[in-house]
């Protein structure tokens, strides 16, 4: 894929104050007993009308206005394409839909929840509110939702087809949900500070959400996206092989990148995918750990991307790379460049 | 110009049939999958009509060689037959030979067998093998087993975009292959039947308790049905390099928002007239060429409406002959785009047009009718297949005969 490919403009909720202003990462504090850390959601109320806003469940007015507010920092009102990752969807209205289903036996059920669950329903919702009758599409896939439409919307980019595209990801968790997933091991049993998960030595992690999005395009923005690669269930001998051919190929080399936004979520079953890495290529590199700000979920990627635009504008850097995997299945690298 | 995308292999299953060979079949002798479910455990079994794949859940095991295999979902059992016809019919012994993409479509993940167990799942007092469904109810556990099964690696990814989920899977997997990134891609979509999409249709007033009719000025609703189909894109440079049989050539695509309603279609059809317009144009294909549109047909009072209006609105006076094949197979949903984008190719390669059954009024908003007889024997060279969902998802795919 030729071509050259800039971030516009971004927009991001998340456990952080980062929804306003200049981003300046905080520690967060868990208060318990659950490892979860939720997404400080702002005033809708200037994105969203009252009677929307009565109807529309959490994770729908998260990701809306995370996507409205990224247009507003773009200064771009309809986007060319709106592509959308999420792992979860709105997991309130699964939920709900399921517990009415039984709760009223299958009789006059409200559809709204189901209607709602239906994963491209926030992608639907920006189209709906932005007037955008073009390209919009929708990937549910762990670790590599967020990633497949950031890739979708610079394929765009790239045919022609857009100018500008609008790519984002959204999440939440629910208490349900949090159960759930605690029954298959992914979080920490012990109360767990953000501050000493990689301390912790168990298994297991911190729980988060969020949304963030982003305008690409292929004029100069704040920062260029030189590209991704993704790599599904790799040996360690086949991630860094293709980290090496993903730099090769950017003409960048390890020494030339400046930070290492890493994905270390202090899950002792994964990390060592993180430790390896790191140990191999970037001894000396500055590293930032952004699990520990906004938790693990499936489109944490988004926020480690939006934490590396912020960061690389800030400090003037050069070169960042994000390196993330869930759960040592989906690993991704995102490289980015000052324009 | 962009790489050539050929179709190069498919397989499927539904209600009609456990393969391609038996789905042309059941078309050809006009036998509709349509009767009550057997599966699911619901109210409304004795009331709505679905087309439901014959096949138990561990028949199905044993059709895709997973018998006594713990963890496997309707859902994966379904796309595994399917994916494993494809690459059959492709000539692909193993998989494994070349980097390529599985880009598959799901709506609600294995939630036919979650749902079956979701509030033991939810108390802590239980424990025991049901556990091992917890997972499935996520759209990417079916993708990944699947893709785990054949060896497909470089790019594994699942499309959710509710109706119009597997056009969608086929459109981003050409275009995989058209940026260089793979040489092929193995693209459609898997669907099962559940209590939960059952009532979800049903609480919004769509399904219909006779057998669908789309186009019918009566018609009431669709009928969900359940499949999986996949289709196996290769580029020219790789069809050429190790002379794969080609089906016929994915010609042009177009995905368009109608940014009118979450559920409704505009009434003039915006949408869907600008997918088929796009889909054409890139094809190289004028209105004149095409022969037959796979339409999406779902017999809701909406749907039909405004897809006629985009129909009368992009050919004139001269529509093509056009139908539904959702009274054989019922709504698939997620997997309709990709079994519908087989049916396209089955009409090349037949030359054939398949008949839209359950018509008898014609729509008095509407000048045109459905082809209600199968029709032989006739020049199809260019198909149109739409596929169109919530959040004003449309989808257009055109195929087109093979000339090489």
């Amino acid at each position: 894929m030729k071509g050259k490919y800039y971030i516009q403009g971004s927009a991001a909720i998340s456990p952080q104050e980062s929804f306003f202003g200049s981003f300046t990462p905080q520690m967060p504090v868990v208060e318990g007993p659950l490892n979860r850390l939720r997404a400080k959601e702002p005033d809708y109320s200037g994105f969203i009308t009252p009677n929307n806003l009565r109807r529309m469940s959490r994770v729908l007015k998260m990701g809306l206005v995370a996507a409205l507010k990224c247009l507003q920092n773009s200064d771009i009102a309809i986007p060319d394409a709106i592509v959308t990752g999420t792992g979860r969807g709105s997991l309130q209205d699964t939920e709900r839909f399921l517990h009415n289903i039984r709760d009223y036996a299958e009789t006059a059920l409200n559809p709204t929840p189901f209607i709602q669950s239906t994963y491209n329903s926030v992608n639907g919702l920006i189209a709906l509110q932005q007037k955008c009758t073009r390209y919009n599409n929708t990937f549910v896939h762990r670790g590599f939702s967020f990633e497949h439409a950031l890739l979708d919307g610079m394929m765009q980019l790239a045919e022609g087809r857009a100018d500008v595209a609008l790519v984002g990801a959204f999440d939440e968790m629910t208490d349900e949900h949090f159960y759930i997933k605690s029954r298959l091991g992914m979080w920490k049993t012990a109360l767990t500070q953000p501050a000493d998960l990689f301390t912790s030595g168990t298994t297991g992690t911190l729980s988060g959400e969020g949304a963030a999005f982003f305008t690409i395009g292929t004029t100069p923005g704040i920062a260029r996206l030189d590209g991704i690669r993704m790599v599904y269930k790799p040996s360690r001998q086949e991630l860094h092989a293709a980290l090496e051919s993903f730099l090769a190929q950017h003409r960048v080399a390890v020494t030339d990148i400046d930070l290492l936004i890493s994905g270390q979520n202090g899950d002792t079953r994964y990390d060592q995918f993180y430790q390896q890495l790191t140990r191999q290529f970037f001894p000396q590199t500055a590293v930032q750990y952004f699990k520990p700000l906004c938790g693990e979920y499936e489109t944490a990627g988004a926020f480690a991307l939006w934490m590396a635009v912020q960061t690389l504008q800030a400090q003037g850097l050069q070169h960042v790379l994000v390196y993330n995997h869930f759960f040592g299945e989906q690993h991704t690298f995102f490289l980015l460049s000052a324009v | 110009m962009a790489e050539q995308v050929f179709i190069t292999g498919m397989g499927m299953v539904t209600a009609i049939g456990n393969n391609v060979q038996e789905n042309l079949q059941s078309l050809r002798l006009q036998r509709s999958g349509l009767g009550y479910t057997r599966h699911i455990d619901t109210i409304h079994k004795a009331v709505l009509p679905v087309a439901e794949v014959t096949a138990t859940t561990q028949e199905l095991a044993a059709m895709a060689g997973k018998e006594n295999v713990p963890g496997y979902s309707r859902t994966t059992l379904l796309g595994l037959v399917a994916m494993q016809e494809a690459l059959r019919s492709a000539g692909i012994n193993d998989a494994r030979e070349m980097p390529a993409a599985f880009i598959n479509a799901s709506t609600v993940g294995g939630m036919c067998d979650t749902e079956k167990v979701y509030f033991d799942i939810l108390d802590p007092e239980k424990d025991g093998a049901f556990l091992q469904f917890i997972d499935t109810l996520d759209c990417a556990d079916c993708t990944q087993r699947i893709a785990d099964d054949v060896g497909i690696r470089e790019y594994v990814t699942t499309i959710s975009t509710a109706c119009s989920s597997s056009a969608n899977a086929l459109m981003y997997g050409a275009r995989l292959i058209q940026q260089g990134l793979v040489q092929r891609a193995v693209c459609g979509g898997t669907e099962a039947l559940t209590r939960f999409t059952i009532n979800g249709f049903n609480s919004l007033k769509n399904i219909d308790k006779q057998p669908c009719r789309p186009f019918d000025q009566q018609r009431n609703g669709l009928n969900l049905g359940e499949g999986a189909a996949y289709l196996v894109l290769e580029s020219a440079s790789l069809v050429r390099q190790r002379q794969s049989k080609v089906l016929a050539t994915l010609s042009g695509w177009c995905n368009t928002n109608e940014a009118f309603h979450p559920t409704a279609p505009s009434p003039e059809g915006d949408g869907a007239y600008e997918a088929m317009k796009e889909a054409l144009a890139m094809s190289g294909r004028t209105a004149d060429d095409v022969q037959y549109v796979n339409v999406h047909g779902t017999a809701t009072l909406n749907n039909d409406l405004s897809e006629g209006k985009a129909l009368e609105r992009l050919f004139g006076d001269k529509v093509p002959r056009f139908s539904s094949t959702k009274p054989f197979t019922g709504h698939t949903l997620a997997a309709a785009g990709a079994i519908e984008a087989i049916f396209s190719v089955l009409a090349i390669r037949g030359q054939l047009i398949f008949p839209n059954l359950h018509f008898s009024e014609k729509m008095e908003e509407l000048n045109i009718v459905p082809e209600t007889q199968l029709i032989t024997g006739v020049p199809v060279r260019n198909v149109i297949s739409n596929s169109f969902g919530f959040g004003g998802n449309n989808a257009s795919l055109v195929i087109s005969q093979y000339e090489g």
